[in-house]
């Protein structure tokens, strides 16, 4: 019975979307759903991840770090640092080309890396803004046909992994295009090439070389989660990416497809802007006192978010870092109002006579993260319940919340996740790397946590490097700028005719997908 | 689309027989039945709206994710019953149900106070004044009519944030062409009548002529739009809510439960979208049925038959 009546759905789903131009899953192709639209191919200009996941299939990196933490390489065949740790060599495999034909040499991953840098071109994206801010990236120069070297300012133990994130290109097809061309119409160095983008709708790409197993791969823009569902269960996908978790069932019980659930590394908390500005706010002065924010990690019963609105059981987060790499020597906070509200008294926020503490104002986008509006009115109502009165602002996600956030611009309390990964304690870190990163949006500049870097960059074993980063996480636990809520478990719809497995690091990558 | 100018004479009520005429349109909605049901449905909907909070069993705002998602006539907290069901935050489906009336009659009566303010004066300045000021009114009208309204009143929204001040407003605004078109034509044919020539051979300022002698004969077919307008706009604030640009999301709408049943549907959560809906469905077809009756009641054509 429940079986005809998903089949009954599905064939709805089907009978409405029919007549669509679409593409459709077939032999030679493999057809994506993603939640959120694709922005741009400048791989300078890439920020997001369902943008990186596509982008990455068009550009090869120099390596690339596994979903276990490994790494392997890629254009580079090997890797050689400076005892200083300032130069790292890389080792072009020769005879590769880019889509255009150019050959592919040192000379151009030495442009690739400096395009990105070059302050005329204005970049934004993931290369110049967090990898170039986050190893200080000084500028690479070609040694020779196939050696390339990349000059850091500062050592820094997590380089190698975080150069493997910069798209490579050529320099003669890139010269000769103007920005937008570049950001519309890109000339790759990946197994696949852009056939066709229609923003809002479709992205086409075919294979030009290996790895992949699939001639075409086709990403369609599907931003409402029940539509995702219906299409995947109607046979018209092949993958979708952020299953709605109360449609989980469904599609388990669907015959025609099923979910891969992935503890994820990104981390999900409400981050309390610190900045001057936002002191100047109703209840942006109470969270600049640290037992505020402490008494607030009693008062969200996070397991619960997660089990409930997640459909995903958690352990609630302890920082910064993903669970192997965090300090193992901090227990999670548990769920005790009663201890917030002792807390809250105790820093001086008594309740007043209609039972508020303080008025504040909770900010957030909409549509971007697993559940995200309903988690943040949950956390809301936990904290009024505490005795704050908390104005929730829940914006659209892109044209109106990315902007504030771009700005560090949101608050007093904002909802943000981050991704993370496995393979170093210090990647994730890497978001409060200076007070003024572009990633702190918190503002926070505690001295325990940022004067440390150096002590980090000196270390002279991997073990006084662990002591330094427990002592910097145990300052971020107890006085820090994150209300700690939980690492979000990702969940992928994938039609039975293909295997592919999800990753815990949210990279779709389909190099490796083949059919059943 | 029929032009109500065009088809509703001037009736121009005054306290002489006002009695008479509120006789006859009893008799008349007693005989058609349907406006009689519609009238009472609308009654039902404004004690609601007004008594909501006295009305609801529970707190429409009080979360409970350990309850989330019940059925209807499932255990509530403390003793309670969901009987409408619980969202998917734990929250009492009917206790919000009972809410949202207030917010959608709220946002329905006042955004079509403040478009018909503003459609008729705008439509009397240019029905009596002609020239380059109906000129400028009439192009502005039509400028705004070459936008769809809904992309409009979002742009508006993404602008201005949500709220329903805003909502009110932008709701309203979208509004003041209807008016002012009527308002206009009617103003035309009657600042050539007798009774206006006479006011102002009395000596009567333009303004005490305008809103005084032509504006109380116009009152009939600016009603009837009104009406059917009121039910637009009910449906206009559901559909900006269902896309996230109405009020805030702890304020409870009919739009906005709607708008959070949709993850739910695919999953068989019916009572998410089926009672907000039904609330929507039932309130617009009973305000476009009264218009539909107002509209025979104040035709010149079919009282001189009735």
């Amino acid at each position: 019975m429940l079986r005809k009546k998903h089949l009954l759905i599905a064939s709805a789903a089907g009978l409405l979307l029919a007549g669509t131009t679409f593409a459709q899953a077939s032999g030679d192709t493999l057809v994506v759903g993603l939640s959120a639209d694709i922005t741009t191919f400048e791989p300078a200009s890439v920020s997001s991840r369902d943008n990186a996941n596509v982008v990455r299939h068009i550009f090869d990196t120099l390596q690339s770090i596994e979903g276990d933490g490994s790494v392997v390489p890629d254009l580079a065949t090997n890797l050689a640092i400076s005892e200083d740790g300032l130069a790292y060599t890389y080792t072009i495999e020769s005879g590769r080309t880019c889509h255009d034909g150019e050959a592919l040499t040192a000379e151009d991953v030495a442009f690739s890396f400096n395009r990105a840098k070059d302050p005329a071109n204005a970049f934004t994206g993931n290369t110049p803004g967090f990898v170039f801010s986050s190893v200080g990236f000084v500028d690479a120069v070609a040694l020779s046909d196939t050696e390339v070297q990349i000059n850091i300012s500062a050592k820094n133990q997590i380089a190698f992994g975080l150069l493997a994130e910069v798209y490579i290109h050529c320099k003669d097809s890139y010269e000769k295009m103007t920005l937008e061309q570049a950001a519309t119409t890109p000339i790759g160095s990946g197994s696949y090439k852009l056939e066709s983008w229609m923003p809002g709708s479709e992205v086409r790409l075919s294979k030009v070389a290996e790895p992949g197993n699939f001639q075409n791969i086709v990403y369609r823009i599907i931003p409402e989660a029940s539509t995702r569902s219906a299409e995947l269960m109607a046979g018209n996908v092949d993958i979708i990416t952020n299953v709605a978790p109360d449609q989980i069932d469904v599609i388990n019980d669907s015959g025609t497809s099923a979910v891969q659930s992935v503890q994820g590394t990104r981390r999900m908390y409400v981050g309390f802007n610190l900045s001057p500005e936002f002191a100047a706010m109703p209840g942006g002065d109470a969270i600049q006192n640290p037992d505020v924010r402490r008494a607030l990690q009693y008062a969200v019963d996070v397991p619960a978010i997660c089990s409930q609105l997640l459909n995903f059981p958690c352990e609630r987060m302890t920082g910064i870092v993903n669970p192997p790499n965090a300090n193992k020597s901090l227990p999670p906070y548990p769920y005790d109002p009663k201890k917030a509200e002792e807390l809250l008294d105790a820093a001086g926020w008594q309740r007043q006579a209609d039972g508020t503490r303080f008025t504040i104002r909770f900010q957030a986008g909409r549509g971007r993260y697993l559940n995200d509006e309903n988690v943040v009115l949950a956390v809301a109502q936990y904290l009024s319940d505490v005795g704050l009165k908390v104005e929730t602002d829940i914006m659209e996600w892109g044209s109106v919340y990315v902007p504030l956030i771009r700005k560090r611009n949101v608050g007093p309390l904002f909802f943000l996740g981050s991704g993370g990964a496995l393979w170093s304690p210090l990647y994730d870190m890497t978001d409060l790397a200076k007070a003024d990163s572009g990633t702190n949006y918190t503002h926070w500049n505690d001295p325990r946590w940022f004067d440390r870097w150096t002590d980090i960059a000196a270390s002279k074993s991997p073990e006084e490097t662990r002591v330094i980063i427990d002592e910097m996480l145990k300052v971020f636990y107890e006085d820090g700028p994150w209300m700690h809520m939980y690492f979000q478990p990702d969940f992928y719809g994938v039609s039975k005719r293909l295997n592919w497995t999800a990753r815990p690091d949210e990279k779709v990558y389909l190099f490796s997908a083949t059919l059943n | 689309m029929t032009n109500l100018a065009d088809t509703i004479a001037i009736a121009p009520v005054t306290r002489s027989n006002f009695s008479r005429e509120l006789r006859r349109a009893g008799r008349s909605m007693v005989a058609a039945k349907w406006p009689l049901l519609a009238l009472a449905i609308l009654f039902v909907v404004l004690v609601v709206a007004i008594f909501g909070p006295w009305l609801s069993p529970l707190d429409p705002n009080r979360q409970n994710i350990m309850l989330r998602l019940a059925g209807p006539m499932a255990p509530g907290p403390n003793g309670a019953t969901f009987m409408l069901g619980s969202d998917a935050l734990g929250r009492d489906v009917l206790s919000r149900l009972l809410y949202g009336a207030r917010v959608s009659l709220l946002v329905g009566i006042s955004a079509i106070l403040v478009g018909g303010t503003i459609g008729t004066v705008a439509g009397l300045l240019s029905g009596y004044f002609g020239g380059w000021i109906d000129d400028v009114i009439m192009r502005m009208g039509d400028i705004q009519l070459a936008f769809p309204f809904i992309l409009l009143a979002i742009m508006f929204l993404v602008v201005l944030g949500p709220g329903v001040v805003n909502l009110i407003l932008v709701l309203g605004i979208g509004q003041w062409v209807t008016y002012a078109r009527i308002v206009r034509a009617q103003t035309l044919s009657l600042r050539e009548k007798e009774f206006v020539e006479a006011a102002r051979a009395m000596g009567d300022s333009t303004i005490s002529i305008m809103f005084r002698t032509i504006l109380p004969n116009i009152v009939a077919p600016l009603t009837v739009i009104a009406s059917f307008n009121v039910a637009s706009v009910i449906l206009a604030e559901a559909s900006l809510s269902f896309l996230g640009l109405g009020v805030p999301p702890q304020t409870p709408t009919w739009g906005s439960m709607l708008a959070q049943s949709r993850d739910q549907l695919i999953a068989n959560r019916w009572w998410l979208a089926v009672f907000p809906g039904m609330a929507i469905v039932v309130t617009v077809l009973s305000f476009n049925i009264i218009g539909d009756w107002l509209r025979d009641l104040l035709d010149p054509r079919l009282k001189e038959r009735g």
